[in-house]
């Protein structure tokens, strides 16, 4: 058997690991006088010049949460994470306290799902005043209905998963802090917000060194007061510039309305802010927004509840995974799904148009329009049922195309002439690349046989 | 336009996962990092074209075979690699090929 340490190479001059190191330095040697141009540094160049041997021991290695010891830069692990495509869960030990440094790139998840990119370094920091409340995983957004309620549980653990496969900004502006206050690691002040209590924070960011963190799911955190309020990550507040977001998600451009909405809200906020005493004992107040000191938080309750609504339907990442491919090779799973709901869709849609008709007050028209656009989609389906079947045994192979050309043993190579003869084929390849179990081999010359 | 086809190499995997990173933690652009891959498709072509010199044959059972774009997919089963004295044994093996006639086209695998 071919080993890892006799290259098919047969020239020692130009063995494997030498064939590969001397295509590294030529990229690198060729590149340094772009890099230059482009003001980029020299030791980026020996880094890059570094990096693919160190992948390259890495890239099999199995999905395993990643300890990050004290005192070490959480970006090199990141990088291990983001090569071997593991999930990293981090989460802070009981005697681990505030601030935690996060760097640019991490994706952050939350137990519930949704994705946080960090695009700057940043800390997560505890405003004063108050402890680190952790009694439960970090909440869902849109779950966090009372930042004021002070919710006391029996877990205590923050659980911040890293996604390994960089991901699309979804979101990194949530609308009002609570507890513990992410800030990027700029020197500078950073305006805060702490909802519910009463509090406005500007703090310079302390000098950091990265805490303890251990892989624990569910940490015993230290005793915290009552009056804390649970972890969330909802007062991320990515200064400078924390309303920079891409347009190009629909998400975004989701949170971007609901934004400016509760931006809205807040004008009203400050307005009423003067008469707050005045109307304290006022019915209507209790939907006004709560005004705090600092006029810049997001601290309404209905835009909370309606950007939390926006939020449900369009952050949730198990919603994503959950979404129903309605062609392409999974198509006849939709259509079983949507076989299997066409009797519930009827019961519903009669179900709305008598809703329609007790609530025509209400939002009548747009469950007419929802209940209409079920029944017509019902409608569409049961023709499709009736000619699956007459169509079901034309995709034989349909699930096996996939798996059939999935394989770790691949070899990339040129080729000269491919010959067939009845089923009988010959290969004649040139300058290929062959992996085998993790082994690299290379050759100038391939001939092959195959029947098919 | 050397053939991007080695980039689907251990290597080649490998340095572009670094770039990525590079380019998350915003210490060289993307075009710069197209520009080292590009670098790359040219020094691989050229190491293998003139720093290797040996052959190997291979025999086995063809699975499935495609062709498209120029470029030649085959699936093979229980194949074996042999050069002068070693031999190497696969069960599945994918075999990308591109033209190496007309190595100026910029074909990807």
């Amino acid at each position: 058997m071919l080993s890892n340490s006799s290259p098919v190479v047969s020239r020692p001059k130009y063995s494997r690991p030498k064939l590969y190191i001397s295509v590294i330095d030529d990229v690198i040697e060729s590149m340094r006088e772009v890099f230059l141009d482009e003001g980029v540094e020299e030791r980026v160049l020996e880094e890059l010049r570094q990096l693919p041997t160190n992948y390259a021991q890495t890239l099999r290695k199995p999905t395993a949460s990643i300890v990050i010891p004290a005192g070490q830069n959480l970006h090199n692990f990141t990088a291990k994470a983001n090569s071997s495509s593991t999930l990293a869960t981090f989460s802070l030990p009981p005697g681990v306290s505030y601030p935690v440094q996060i760097p640019a790139g991490v994706t952050l998840q939350t137990s519930s799902g949704h994705l946080y990119k960090v695009n700057v370094p940043v800390m997560v920091t505890q405003a004063p005043g108050s402890h680190r409340v952790l009694s439960q995983p970090i909440q869902h957004v849109l779950e966090q209905r009372e930042p004021v309620a002070h919710q006391e549980t029996t877990t205590n653990s923050t659980v911040l998963q890293t996604i390994a496969p960089p991901v699309n900004d979804l979101y990194n502006h949530p609308p009002a802090p609570t507890g513990p206050v992410i800030q990027p690691t700029e020197p500078q002040p950073v305006a805060c917000q702490q909802l519910g209590q009463g509090q406005c924070t500007s703090t310079e960011l302390p000098a950091v060194q990265p805490p303890v963190v251990q892989k624990l799911l569910h940490s015993q955190l230290p005793p915290e007061s009552p009056s804390d309020s649970p972890f969330t990550l909802e007062g991320i507040d990515f200064s400078p510039q924390p309303l920079d977001m891409s347009p190009t998600s629909s998400f975004v451009g989701q949170l971007t309305g609901l934004q400016e909405k509760a931006g809205q809200m807040q004008v009203l906020g400050s307005e009423f802010g003067g008469r707050e005493e005045e109307d304290m004992n006022n019915a209507e107040m209790g939907t006004l927004p709560k005004v705090t000191e600092n006029t810049g938080a997001v601290n309404l309750e209905h835009s909370e509840d309606s950007v939390k609504a926006a939020l449900m339907k369009a952050v949730s990442y198990n919603d994503l995974l959950d979404i129903v491919q309605l062609d392409g090779v999974c198509d006849s799973s939709s259509e079983e799904e949507q076989a299997a709901g066409g009797p519930e869709d009827d019961f519903l849609g009669m179900i709305n148009a008598e809703a329609l008709r007790a609530l025509q007050e209400g939002d009548g028209s747009s469950d007419g329009g929802s209940s209409n656009s079920n029944n017509s989609d019902v409608e569409d389906v049961m023709p499709e049922e009736e000619e699956d079947p007459l169509n079901s045994g034309d995709d034989v192979s349909e699930q096996d195309i996939p798996d059939l050309f999935e394989t770790d043993n691949v070899v990339v190579c040129q080729y000269d002439k491919i010959h067939r003869s009845k089923n009988r084929w010959k290969f004649y390849l040139k300058d290929g690349v062959m992996c085998f179990g993790g082994k690299d081999y290379v050759f100038s010359k391939a001939v092959g046989e195959a029947e098919w | 336009m050397a053939y991007q086809l080695y980039r689907n190499t251990t290597l080649g995997n490998s340095l572009q996962e670094s770039l990525d990173e590079l380019i998350q933690t915003q210490q060289i652009t993307p075009q710069l990092a197209l520009q080292v891959l590009l670098q790359f498709d040219k020094a691989i072509n050229t190491a293998l074209a003139n720093r290797v010199r040996n052959r190997v044959n291979f025999r086995g059972s063809l699975n499935t075979y495609r062709f498209c774009d120029n470029v030649w997919t085959f699936v093979l089963n229980d194949v074996e690699f042999r050069e002068v004295t070693d031999l190497v044994k696969v069960d599945k093996v994918k075999i990308v090929a591109c033209d190496g006639k007309n190595t100026g086209s910029n074909a990807t695998e």
